[in-house]
């Protein structure tokens, strides 16, 4: 299993520190739900594999950071307008960025599940949807629409 | 109530012995995982006999599946009672509370007894995976109504998609028990829920 975490954390590190505003945040989705609805992938056993156990904890915990990190440039980029009104709040934009990152891993966690159970990406896509909505203000977190299940999967 | 391993009508002995064998294996699956529990442990704690067990199911699959069903209805059962009056913002921060509250007291160590299910039975059984599929759907079906009844009364915006929205929440808070229990720590699971619920207020009339 740690195989597994270590190889996800290396490619997250890459894609993740890529990301400076919507749209990298558009193409990283792109990229992670793929890799989520494929039932073989790092990814698929890498979130299944990480709820025991302490190597599972510091993997969620080290991916979390990387997400916190792109949250935290995009926000800063002024691409995204609930930017502003989250500055408006008073609210610190890297607090911010933290409860964010942990609302991403979820909704990548419980979307993927719900999805695999489903065997439809909707419930992932939605998830997302409701997650990177802060950042992807006024527009569709992912503009080419959600892939059919049978063809994210294969 | 019959049997669903040989369609006999069950006596009431024979419905008590089999609810009692099903509670005990979901409680083990719950705290060990499916995986982990055998049937000799689903014996130990049940205190029935073997054949009393392979009477009701021919195979741990066959037990997993009634877990399925049996974790599935206490869970919408609970869902129903909680979700089936709420009509305000206010309420739906109420029902968070409540699952955080209670998940709070195990310190989040053990998760949500249907999305623990999804995560090990899913991938290995058809016929679970179906069943976990509906429960789901249903459990979804509840928040998409009271999303709905916001909608009617005008407090969320009527361009809101209620089913999407429902199904994101789930996933949100499905996802939130999981890092919860990965961290031994209900914080994230609050967290996921918050963001979630501050997105839903969002789309308020009033914002």
């Amino acid at each position: 299993m740690t195989t597994y975490f270590a190889e996800v954390l290396a490619i997250e590190g890459a894609a993740l520190a890529q990301v400076r505003d919507r749209a990298g945040m558009t193409c990283w989705r792109r990229r992670v739900v793929r890799e989520l609805l494929r039932p073989e992938t790092s990814y698929a056993f890498a979130l299944r594999g990480a709820i025991d156990g302490d190597a599972g904890r510091e993997f969620l915990v080290a991916w979390r950071e990387l997400l916190a990190a792109a949250v935290d440039r995009v926000l800063r980029s002024g691409d995204s307008q609930e930017a502003g009104s989250v500055a408006a709040q008073g609210q610190a934009g890297g607090a911010d960025a933290e409860r964010l990152a942990v609302l991403i891993l979820a909704a990548l966690h419980g979307g993927g599940t719900l999805s695999r159970v489903a065997e439809d990406p909707a419930p992932l896509d939605a998830a997302l949807d409701i997650a990177l909505a802060p950042l992807m203000a006024g527009s569709r977190g992912d503009e080419a629409g959600p892939p059919a299940y049978d063809q994210a999967v294969t | 109530m019959t049997d669903s391993h040989s369609g006999r009508r069950l006596t009431a002995r024979g419905a008590k012995t089999r609810a009692r064998i099903v509670a005990a294996a979901a409680e083990l699956m719950y705290v060990k995982g499916v995986a982990a529990t055998t049937i000799d442990d689903v014996l130990a704690a049940s205190g029935s006999s073997k054949s009393q067990l392979y009477h009701h199911f021919d195979s741990k699959e066959a037990l997993v599946r009634a877990v399925v069903d049996h974790v599935g209805q206490n869970t919408l059962d609970r869902e129903r009672e909680s979700l089936g009056h709420v009509s305000t913002l206010r309420g739906l921060r109420r029902w968070r509370d409540a699952l955080v509250q209670s998940n709070a007291l195990r310190h989040g160590a053990y998760g949500c007894a249907l999305g623990t299910l999804a995560s090990e039975v899913s991938d290995h059984d058809d016929l679970a995976r179906r069943a976990l599929s509906q429960l789901f759907s249903e459990w979804q079906g509840l928040l998409a109504d009271v999303l709905r009844r916001l909608q009617d009364d005008g407090v969320l915006k009527p361009d809101v998609s209620v089913d999407q929205l429902a199904t994101g929440l789930i996933g949100a808070l499905q996802g939130g028990y999981m890092l919860a229990q990965a961290e031994r720590d209900v914080a994230p699971m609050a967290t996921s829920v918050d963001m979630a619920l501050a997105h839903i207020e969002s789309l308020s009339t009033s914002r």
